[in-house]
């Protein structure tokens, strides 16, 4: 039956009919028959006690992860319904799996911290180097998937592993990729493409002008932290270099400040200061941005409401700078395993049973979720471009390109540290930018500032030894 | 007494636009609720007006069809019932006592009950969550029940010693020369006097519980045991999706049952003010 | 025997008093007073991410806050914040009860509008209000943008602009507050006896004059524990900031305790984190023991 197939690890794109299929009408016909199981199990429990979700056999162990809840609500069913259910049976261990809002990572992993108790395995979408001591060295995990998948990606490598400690502070089983997504109509009316910042600067104006600004967002959210920090890079501006010394002050990091406010001068308006991690989404949705950094939520989730724009959305990697084309990853699954987890090895193996066969993740994600170890998901270029959904089709074969070479870690020539991770968690990168468009500091006194003020929190992570 | 019709006029002058204001929201959420997501995500459209595929119930089929959003509901309700009756409980005999039987430094205590709400629970919660987690209530509602009270009963106890001043001695004397003991007077004479207070003690309690927001994320993530605002953030905002339309229906459901709840019983408790405690 | 005696005991005063409060006390000074003085012990440490134990660092922590900008414009915003919103529902819940407590026709309809938003839980109706200053779709632009008030292309971001964004904070607040503060100052009305209401009719003080003379001053000590409560509820929430800017644009609108959070949950600083939290409570304390003493004072029996 149509329903029940759509969530097994086949090759994509089944569950879609043609034509204008809403995603209500999606999320219902994918999740019928497993809402039945998931509420029938569900009805008969008390709210206070606690009891399993499902229990075919008495299991022998139990093992508790927390993930984000993923924007595509296909692989939350799948992975909830289908794959732990699954695992556990083979490994004779009742699975449970919890959901949290992606903004409340932080709260919830501090609050296990504190109790010293509660989930095994614990998810993160940015690299989290500041849990360092709290968690298991994840060296081992590491070692048995590159046994059998060989060499895990240099993005992943440099995100999850500490080189002062040489300790792996995270087990990294996914990455997305940052594309460009641009509207091919509009651009084409313009006459350009945006291969490079200089295209993207002179079109802007224009295309301002039509009504469809840019957009690079300068908000305290993730999307403006991972394309402003990008941005620095193809410009030659990083925050460290590959000794993990602050090298924010530097003339690169001046045009870059001066770049990011000329577009937004004269291409983008002024709702970027607000926008949340859903905004760039949404106004690109609504027709209205005519460029965007974001991974491939929009373009997915224009499949679903208005196949028509759809279409119009093509994907790039981000353009290219003086400094050549660096792009960072937009979001990283981490996984750590508590020291005080309490069921370890059933931890580690789970994770390396899902990282060794990737398939099922990756195609359930739409493409979302890429493999930290390449070889996971065999084939990887020939999948993404025979995407049946993809309007124009094939659309989606750049994104094995950019995973695969346009795609670093954040910190990058250092590895991601304790202090990379703070500045990233409290929003520093756009602030500064937001700072100097909004001319409210020149980019020559944001750039001694904010060097002045990382390395404040490089030192104190130094003199925790973390770096 | 009714007024005449010109201070009715003026009354619907002053509180009209208040109420304009203080509901505006709501009809938005409303309005919202009723969109298909064709129609809400089109920047062309009237959003007063009701365009594509609208109105529609879907969000209101997916909120309870998909989510686990009764489930919520119920949750958020049983906590609220039993952290009132913990907190009535405890706050009512300290609540007289303060009132009646402590002299000064039952004076000093009150101010130091009421200091507590000053420390944001941004933080209480990390050593709360160590509490909880050694109790062994983790992922439970029962960690929320304990928890509530912490807060519930400072503001519960003022409320009550604010009543219980206000009470006539002479009631509670006359019961104590004929023989009473104190204990019997607390619970034979006031308390069934000072039921308004408890009203209000039960109305303010139960708002108190249902805004409380970084407790629930932090100690509860199982996705049965969740109540509404955690409930919500969860599985409604799904990375940078937002599904606004049923984000909006989710505010509607509990806020307009318990603005009627409310609404009926202010009537009752401010009759009780004027017509029971003082003669 | 045995018996008679415990009897007694709790006759007596000095043993009735505590025994009655000591449930209260001893609840709350597990749930607050245990992690609160944690809280003291991990701002003068360097914990980090979530741990309850870190090295002592004496009062540096207070000291590097001191001197961030981001901190001052978090203490400097929380004061503004409250005294703002707090005056804002001060009056408003002054005239509104006055008006409330009357009977009139569509009073039971009125009642209910006003008291919607205190029904609806903080954390929900945040969203309401992010929904309605959303940077593309919010219908405050919209209906600016059709009665051409404002620029069709650039519409103020609400959330987006410094000024506006601590506008939007600050109503937000007092939206929220003030059918809470309403209801309070309805109850001192509502509890004037009628003695008082008459002597003063008798004495000719009516409209105007009784309000200055009468209304006013028996309402004092009530409105003082409402503006009181609204204070602490203002400046220790989290919610509000947290949901519609982040403190944000570039931590414009953070207050203490959002930055508190920022700091030690987000960025992983306890220790800091805690510093922050706790750098409220000196000021509140003050504030709330001069206001109960004002309101003790004002206090006509």
């Amino acid at each position: 039956m149509r329903d029940g197939s759509s969530t097994h690890s086949d090759g994509g794109g089944q569950e879609m009919a043609g034509g204008r299929t809403t995603r209500r009408e999606i999320v219902k016909r994918a999740g019928v028959g497993t809402i039945l199981v998931v509420y029938g199990g569900a009805l008969p429990k008390t709210a206070a006690s606690g009891v399993p979700k499902y229990r075919t056999r008495e299991l022998a162990g139990t093992l508790k992860i927390i993930q984000w809840s993923h924007f595509v609500p296909a692989y939350d069913k799948w992975f909830d319904n289908v794959y732990i259910k699954r695992w556990g049976q083979a490994n004779d261990t009742e699975v449970i799996v919890d959901h949290i809002n992606q903004a409340d990572i932080p709260a919830r992993a501090a609050a296990e911290v504190a109790a010293q108790s509660g989930h095994d395995i614990f998810f993160f979408l940015t690299p989290p180097a500041a849990y360092e001591d709290q968690v298991i060295d994840h060296a081992e995990i590491v070692q048995e998937v590159t046994k059998k998948r060989g060499k895990i990606k240099p993005v992943a490598f440099k995100s999850t592993y500490n080189q002062k400690t040489k300790k792996y502070f995270a087990f990294s089983d996914n990455y997305a990729p940052d594309p460009c997504n641009y509207r091919t109509d509009l651009w084409g009316e313009v006459g350009l493409k945006p291969t490079s910042w200089d295209n993207v600067l002179k079109a802007a104006p224009k295309l301002r002008a039509m009504g469809h600004p840019i957009g690079i967002g300068m908000s305290n959210e993730i999307d403006s932290n991972v394309a402003l920090s990008a941005l620095m890079m193809c410009f030659g501006s990083f925050i460290q270099n590959k000794e993990q010394r602050v090298v924010l002050n530097s003339k690169a990091t001046v045009n870059v400040l001066k770049f990011a406010r000329e577009l937004y001068r004269q291409g983008m308006s002024n709702e970027i200061f607000a926008w949340t991690a859903a905004s760039n989404n949404q106004a690109m949705l609504a027709g209205r941005l005519s460029m965007a950094m974001n991974a491939i939520s929009i373009t997915r989730s224009a499949e679903l409401i208005n196949p028509d724009l759809a279409s119009k959305i093509e994907l790039l990697p981000i353009p290219r700078g003086p400094n050549g084309r660096l792009g960072l990853e937009h979001v990283m699954g981490a996984y750590v395993v508590w020291k005080f987890a309490k069921n370890k090895p059933m931890a580690q193996k789970f994770l390396a049973d899902l990282e060794i066969k990737y398939i099922g993740a990756f195609e359930n994600s739409k493409f979302y979720n890429f493999p930290s170890w390449p070889a996971s998901v065999p084939n990887i270029a020939r999948r993404v471009e025979r995407d049946a959904v993809a309007k124009p089709s094939g659309k989606y074969k750049i994104l094995a390109e950019i995973a695969d070479k346009y795609t670093l870690n954040p910190g990058w020539p250092g590895n991601t540290n304790a202090a990379i991770d703070e500045i990233f968690q409290k929003f520093l990168i756009p602030q500064m930018f937001a700072e100097v468009a909004q001319d409210r500091r020149t980019p020559e006194e944001a750039a001694k500032i904010y060097d002045r003020s990382f390395r404040g929190i490089f030192q104190k992570w130094r003199n925790l030894g973390k770096i | 007494m009714p007024l005449r019709r010109r201070d009715n006029l003026l009354t619907w002058l002053v509180v009209g636009p208040f109420a304009i204001v203080l509901a505006f929201p709501f009809y938005w959420m409303l309005q919202t609720s009723l969109k298909s997501e064709l129609d809400l995500y089109n920047t062309e459209n009237n959003p007063f007006a009701f365009g594509e595929g609208s109105p529609t119930l879907d969000n209101y089929r997916f909120l309870f069809g998909e989510t686990q959003y009764g489930h919520w509901l119920l949750n958020t309700v049983l906590v609220g019932l039993v952290v009132v009756a913990i907190t009535l409980a405890v706050s009512l005999p300290a609540g007289y006592a303060l009132a009646r039987l402590s002299g000064r430094w039952g004076q000093t205590l009150g101010v130091g009950l009421f200091l507590v709400y000053l420390v944001p629970p941004t933080l209480l919660f990390l050593p709360l969550s160590r509490v909880v987690a050694e109790v062994g209530l983790q992922d439970r509602l029962a960690a929320l029940i304990l928890v509530y009270p912490g807060f519930t009963i400072p503001f519960a106890t003022w409320l009550l010693m604010g009543f219980f001043k206000s009470i006539p001695r002479e009631l509670e004397d006359a019961a104590l020369v004929d023989g009473a003991s104190r204990l019997r007077t607390l619970f034979w004479i006031v308390f069934p006097i000072s039921l308004p207070g408890i009203l209000t003690v039960v109305i303010f309690t139960f708002s108190l519980c249902m805004n409380e927001f970084i407790y629930a994320i932090a100690f509860i993530t199982s996705s049965d045991s969740k109540v509404v605002s955690t409930g919500i953030y969860t599985e409604l905002i799904r990375g940078d999706v937002f599904y606004w339309g049923a984000l909006m229906a989710a505010t509607l459901i509990p806020a307009i049952p318990l603005a009627l709840l409310y609404n009926t019983f202010l009537d009752r408790f401010i009759a009780g003010f004027t017509g029971g405690a003082f003669r | 025997m045995p018996r008679r005696r415990r009897r007694n005991l709790l006759e007596e005063r000095r043993f009735l008093a505590p025994a009655l409060i000591a449930p209260a006390v001893i609840f709350v000074g597990l749930l607050v007073g245990a992690p609160l003085i944690l809280s003291v012990y991990l701002s003068l440490t360097n914990a980090t991410a979530g741990s309850l134990t870190g090295d002592f660092v004496g009062f540096d922590n207070y000291a590097s806050q001191w001197s961030d900008p981001n901190f001052r414009t978090a203490f400097r915003n929380t004061i503004a914040f409250t005294l703002l919103a707090n005056a804002i529902v001060v009056l408003g819940a002054s005239v509104l009860a006055h008006f409330l407590v009357r009977e009139f026709r569509g009073k039971w309809l009125m009642r209910f509008l006003v008291l919607l938003p205190w029904a609806a839980p903080v954390a929900l109706s945040t969203i309401g209000f992010l929904w309605i200053f959303d940077s593309l779709f919010s219908v405050v632009n919209w209906t600016l943008k059709e009665l051409s008030l404002v620029d069709q292309f650039n519409p103020p971001q609400w959330l987006g602009e410094p000024n506006k964004a601590l506008a939007a904070i600050t109503t937000v607040h007092a939206w929220r507050l003030l059918p809470f503060a309403t209801v309070i100052m309805i109850a001192g009305l509502a509890s004037i006896p009628k003695e008082v209401d008459d002597a003063a009719k008798v004495d000719g003080a009516t409209g105007l004059k009784k309000l200055w003379y009468v209304t006013l001053p028996l309402q004092l000590p009530i409105a003082t524990i409402a503006v009181l409560f609204g204070i602490v509820f203002t400046a220790t929430d989290m919610a509000v900031v947290y949901i519609l800017t982040r403190g944000g644009p570039f931590n414009s609108t953070q207050m203490l305790p959002m930055w508190a959070f920022q700091t030690g949950i987000q960025g992983g600083s306890l220790g800091e984190g805690a510093a922050v939290a706790l750098f409220l409570l000196p000021v509140l304390a003050i504030v709330t023991v001069l206001m109960l003493l004002f309101a003790r004072r004002v206090e006509v029996t």
